[in-house]
């Protein structure tokens, strides 16, 4: 991406007041400078699930991990992050009026792709829903209660449900089967509750 | 596309345009409002210093209405 185009995108970003816009267009920039250098950048956690659900949800931060297995040196994060000009690093920086965490290696236990959405400034990848909704009900329950995280699972499924945001089922199943989460049960019941809420028949649910 | 509605979705394989992912905002936000309160943000997080100090004493930018998407 030549200069002025980098220039005229983080003017946009940095002007951007709609946080989702803003957060989308972001791993957009981001993404589309670290390919550049052979990292490919998935969005993650909260911030994936507000892109995905329109949650309204997240918080002034963009949560990103690498994708795959190349990495930068700090000098080559410094140098990308210093064309937005970026205070801060070589994790965390603040940029284009938000934050931006840059969290290491993505966790994903699913088969499925990394869902793609083509921005402004290049595509960026955003976390398996699959993992997100089985992460997010284990942390509903993992400390006691979480409301938040609650309401946050909910919306996801709704989305999963309605078809808008289609998903592999047997791999939600699979993956709350695992050792790292063991919560099945529990996602069954959310899912459930979420397809009475709606009206439409749980694909979990046995009968 | 949700059989549903008119809204494309975010698929599986392949890739959303922006376009497309900016015409289901709206629809998304809604169909969310169904099942939670709308605003979820939370209130507190260990980030909170740097996002009060940014953000005005906020955690984040304000959420566009719904009606507004």
């Amino acid at each position: 991406m030549d200069a002025e185009k980098i220039k005229s995108a983080l003017a946009d970003v940095t002007d951007e007041q709609d946080p989702t816009l803003k957060s989308a267009k972001l791993a957009s920039l981001c993404s589309a400078l670290w390919a550049e250098r052979g990292v490919e950048l998935v969005v993650v956690g909260g911030s994936a699930i507000e892109i995905l659900t329109e949650g309204a949800y997240a918080s002034g931060d963009l949560d990103m991990c690498h994708a795959n297995k190349a990495t930068l040196s700090v000098d080559e994060r410094k140098e990308i992050m210093g064309l937005l000009a970026a205070k801060g690093g070589p994790r965390n920086w603040q940029v284009a009026g938000m934050y931006l965490d840059l969290l290491g290696p993505v966790e994903s236990f699913s088969h499925t792709p990394f869902r793609r959405i083509e921005a402004p400034y290049g595509s960026f990848l955003v976390m398996k829903p699959e993992d997100l909704l089985v992460e997010r009900v284990l942390m509903t329950f993992y400390l006691g209660e979480s409301q938040t995280a609650r309401d946050c699972a909910k919306k996801l499924v709704a989305m999963m449900l309605d078809g808008i945001i289609p998903v592999n089922w047997d791999e939600v199943r699979r993956l709350a089967n695992l050792p790292e989460y063991r919560n099945l049960p529990q996602c069954i019941k959310l899912v459930k509750e979420v397809a009475d809420e709606l009206k439409i028949k749980s694909p979990l649910h046995p009968d | 596309m949700n059989s549903k509605s008119k809204v494309p979705c975010i698929p599986i394989e392949g890739s959303i345009n922006w376009e497309d992912w900016l015409k289901g905002r709206r629809y998304r936000r809604e169909l969310g409002n169904r099942v939670a309160p709308e605003i979820i943000r939370r209130k507190t997080s260990s980030s909170d210093r740097r996002l009060k100090k940014l953000f005005n004493g906020e955690r984040g930018l304000p959420f566009t209405p719904t009606e507004k998407l």
